[in-house]
């Protein structure tokens, strides 16, 4: 059993597909639900292909941070095709190469392989926002996103040309040992901005709008959750193994995720349509993820992730479907919308007070954690931009909660399947369980720090 | 003004570019890259599993990695896994264009310009001469520059002008759709075969031959036949796409 | 030289993509950027006095000077993925097309 299979096996059953047409969705659900199960039998290891070892050949790197991705994106894509695949059947061998992408994102351990996956994934997520039916807001995002990969190539191609390897950890010893940090701040700021595009970072995030803010159930929670999972993980290995950061470029970076948090929540807070705040929110939590990792928090970086991953999931796939009902999204139709979907309503709730960061729930864990490590290293600017944006994303999605529980006369009706119920709830259930018995999630997020090698990084 | 101010913009931009890599010492000036300290220069003398010494046209046997092209070993050998990346990206763009134009019903799009007989015969005895030289390319990647990639690009080409030339011809996509799928599933397949015969995925498990023979580098003239045909049959499939419109 | 003109190229596609309204402007822009970034790819692995990567009857021996093959490589993986974009564009172009009338974006409204 190799890891190399979760790649293989996808790429595979993608191109037989085309073949067998009626047979397709019922091949994506198999597969996705086989890559879930094959990840528990997989050892933690480093895969050559080819017969070259690193660095003249490719190797994909298993260790517990991409096994914990894998099992994130892995799952959770999962759930989502479980849902959304009885209504877009046609779509269905692009999200098995999607899948295929995603894991050979979190698996690879080379920089140009890196840039291929990301293309890989990057063309599978324009197709899937195809299914919206908006070919302008699609438009927009093919171009954001070549254009972000193009710059990536830029940075990665100067660092090639200065240092004359592209495998990650040997670049990475090599930036060590020659000491330039000054020289390679302008190629890290390239490679940050082309992954920033994809990560809705300001001021590149302008595709997001119109690709989530008339999402469908499978567009909204795929975009939302799990390709920002996806590239929050990227971001995560390459900014805590193999960037260097110079005062000068650490402080350009700041200010550029911490403008995203601050606009991204300023605009949901202003905005009267449910899927808007929702997309907003999405902005300033990939803002988070990226600061978490520029401080070189890792642990907690990948339990920021995960929490968010699932909440978004269950907020987009609620709310997404209930647009999808009744044909709009702002707040005043969906007035008083839980009073009769009880179930559906609670599971809501748990995932934006989760967001939020209140007790009892496993976003409030992740949130003092990370607020607790931030004044231990004595700096103060940081965690009061958190502590900010959290009341003003509490003030936005509490006044969200009181408007959708709220009895009045002309109640929307609603309905939802059991497939969706049954998601939701288990993963709100989940959410709760590990945000008040949180001792797993503290020593797994413990050990993760303590094992990786953090060679660049300004820990 | 915001002509004006795009313009500032890029020009400042170019030049942030220029001067941050003429200040950097570690960036080798333009002509004066220095190969041996890179990983390029165990692919040139194809070292990086023990070293056969120097390497002479058609006299060495069995190295590592046979084409005597060094282009093609990196392609196909060395980092075989980004083509299997990039093939997977042309197949999902070739897909993504059927999904997005095409329908159930297709017929020729109505043009004005409507093609004389010289023109529709003459064309055909072209076509055939095209298509000769895109599979004399594809199946020489490992010995000339070219490959799998331009060769299937000079198919498609050569069905590009049976196209143009002549507004009822239609090629059979359904053929196209099983050729490609067979050709990328065939290169998986070879891949998950070198990790169960051999150790590794994509593992060359044929003997390399002498360098610069016809058949020598094992499987790569396989890998790029099988490269050319995909996307010489992708491609066909986009531009069928873009000439056909439902018909009613 | 020949990075200066890559250079300059790329600033063209970048520019075209800041101000150019219409669809196929902004797709050509973008292949304006892809050939610029290609070409400088190129020459990161060019060496004075270099022969090509490929053993001939001419060049037979390996001890000759030869040029970087390896950015040579990501240049044939660059361009067919930048095909591959550029055929979703102008097939989302021709059914924007077929949905607003039009390709100026200023002119489509409301999306």
């Amino acid at each position: 059993m190799s890891a190399i299979l979760l790649i293989a096996i996808p790429l595979l059953a993608a191109f037989i597909s085309i073949l067998f047409k009626k047979a397709s969705p019922y091949i994506l659900l198999f597969v996705s639900f086989g890559s879930v199960i094959i990840l528990g039998y997989l050892p933690l290891e480093t895969i050559t292909i080819g017969g070259f070892s690193a660095p003249y050949g490719i190797n994909l790197v298993l260790d517990q941070y991409s096994l914990i991705a894998l099992y994130v994106v892995d799952t959770l894509f999962f759930l989502i095709v479980a849902i959304a695949c009885v209504k877009y059947k046609k779509i269905s061998t692009v999200l098995l190469v999607a899948l295929a992408g995603l894991n050979g994102i979190l698996l690879t351990g080379d920089l140009f392989n890196l840039f291929v996956f990301i293309e890989v994934s990057g063309i599978a997520a324009y197709l899937i926002t195809t299914t919206n039916k908006k070919p302008l807001a699609t438009f927009n995002y093919l171009v954001a996103g070549t254009v972000g990969s193009s710059l990536y190539l830029l940075g990665l191609i100067i660092l090639y040309a200065m240092f004359g390897t592209l495998n990650m950890a040997d670049m990475s010893a090599n930036i060590a040992s020659s000491g330039l940090t000054i020289a390679v701040a302008f190629p890290f700021l390239l490679m940050f901005i082309g992954l920033g595009v994809e990560a809705k970072l300001l001021p590149f995030n302008s595709w997001a709008k119109g690709i989530l803010a008339h999402s469908n159930k499978l567009t909204g929670p795929m975009i939302a959750s799990v390709y920002a999972a996806a590239i929050g993980f990227v971001f995560g290995r390459l900014l805590t193994s193999v960037f260097v950061f110079s005062d000068k470029l650490g402080l350009i970076l700041t200010i550029i995720v911490i403008a995203t948090i601050v606009a991204g929540e300023a605009m949901a807070f202003a905005s009267g349509k449910v899927r808007e705040i929702l997309l907003f929110s999405s902005i300033a939590q990939s803002g988070l993820v990226v600061l978490i990792f520029l401080q070189g928090f890792v642990g907690w970086g990948v339990f920021l992730i995960v929490a968010n991953a699932a909440g978004k999931l269950i907020l987009f796939m609620i709310a997404n479907h209930a647009s999808d009902e009744l044909g709009t999204d702002e707040v005043k139709a969906f007035k008083g919308l839980f009073v009769n979907n009880k179930v559906i309503g609670l599971a809501f709730t748990v995932a934006s007070l989760s967001a939020i960061g209140l007790p009892m729930f496993l976003g409030f864990v992740v949130k003092m954690n990370i607020l607790g490590d931030l004044f231990a290293t004595g700096d103060y600017l940081i965690p009061a931009v958190i502590l900010i944006t959290s009341i003003v994303e509490g003030i936005y999605f509490v006044r969200l909660l009181m408007k959708l529980w709220y009895k009045e006369d002309n109640l929307p009706v609603v309905q939802y399947e059991f497939v969706l119920k049954y998601v939701v709830v288990v993963l709100a259930v989940l959410i709760m369980l590990f945000g008040v018995y949180s001792a797993p999630v503290e020593t797994t997020a413990n050990d993760i720090d303590a094992n990786t090698i953090v060679e660049g990084g300004n820990l | 003004m915001k002509n004006f101010l795009a313009l500032v913009f890029t020009l400042f931009l170019g030049f942030m570019i220029i001067t941050a890599l003429s200040n950097n010492e570690a960036f080798p000036k333009y002509g004066e890259a220095d190969v041996s300290t890179r990983v390029s220069q165990k692919y040139l003398d194809r070292s990086v599993n023990g070293n056969p010494g120097e390497i002479i046209f058609r006299e060495a046997t069995n190295l590592e990695s046979g084409p005597a092209n060094t282009v093609t070993a990196i392609v196909a050998d060395y980092r075989s896994f980004d083509t299997l990346g990039e093939v997977t990206v042309l197949f999902i763009s070739s897909l993504g264009v059927a999904l997005l134009l095409g329908s159930t019903k297709q017929r020729r799009m109505e043009l004005d310009f409507h093609p004389n007989f010289m023109l529709k015969v003459g064309s055909r005895a072209l076509f055939g001469i095209i298509l000769m030289t895109g599979i004399y390319i594809s199946i020489h990647g490992h010995l000339t520059p070219g490959g799998g990639f331009p060769g299937g690009t000079m198919i498609a080409s050569s069905m590009l002008l049976l196209y143009l030339a002549d507004d009822e011809f239609r090629a059979k996509i359904k053929g196209f759709k099983i050729l490609e799928s067979a050709a990328g599933s065939a290169y998986v397949i070879i891949g998950l075969l070198g990790l169960l015969i051999g150790s590794y995925f994509l593992e060359n498990l044929l003997n390399n031959g002498v360098l610069g023979y016809l058949f020598s580098a094992g499987m790569i003239p396989i890998i790029y036949v099988l490269i050319g045909l995909k996307v010489g049959s992708e491609i066909s499939g986009v531009i069928d796409n873009f000439l056909t419109e439902e018909s009613v | 030289m020949l990075q200066y003109a890559a250079i300059v190229l790329l600033m063209l596609g970048l520019y075209g993509l800041l101000t150019q309204r219409n669809i196929i402007k902004i797709i050509i822009s973008l292949n304006i950027l892809e050939i610029g970034l290609n070409l400088f790819i190129v020459s990161v692995g060019f060496v004075d006095g270099g022969l090509a990567p490929i053993f001939t009857s001419v060049n037979n021996s390996s001890n000759l000077v030869f040029v970087d093959p390896l950015p040579q490589a990501l240049v044939l993986t660059a361009i067919v993925i930048g095909v591959g974009t550029t055929a979703l564009g102008l097939a989302l172009a021709k059914n924007i097309y077929q949905k607003y009338g039009t390709f100026e974006i200023d002119e489509m409204g409301e999306e």
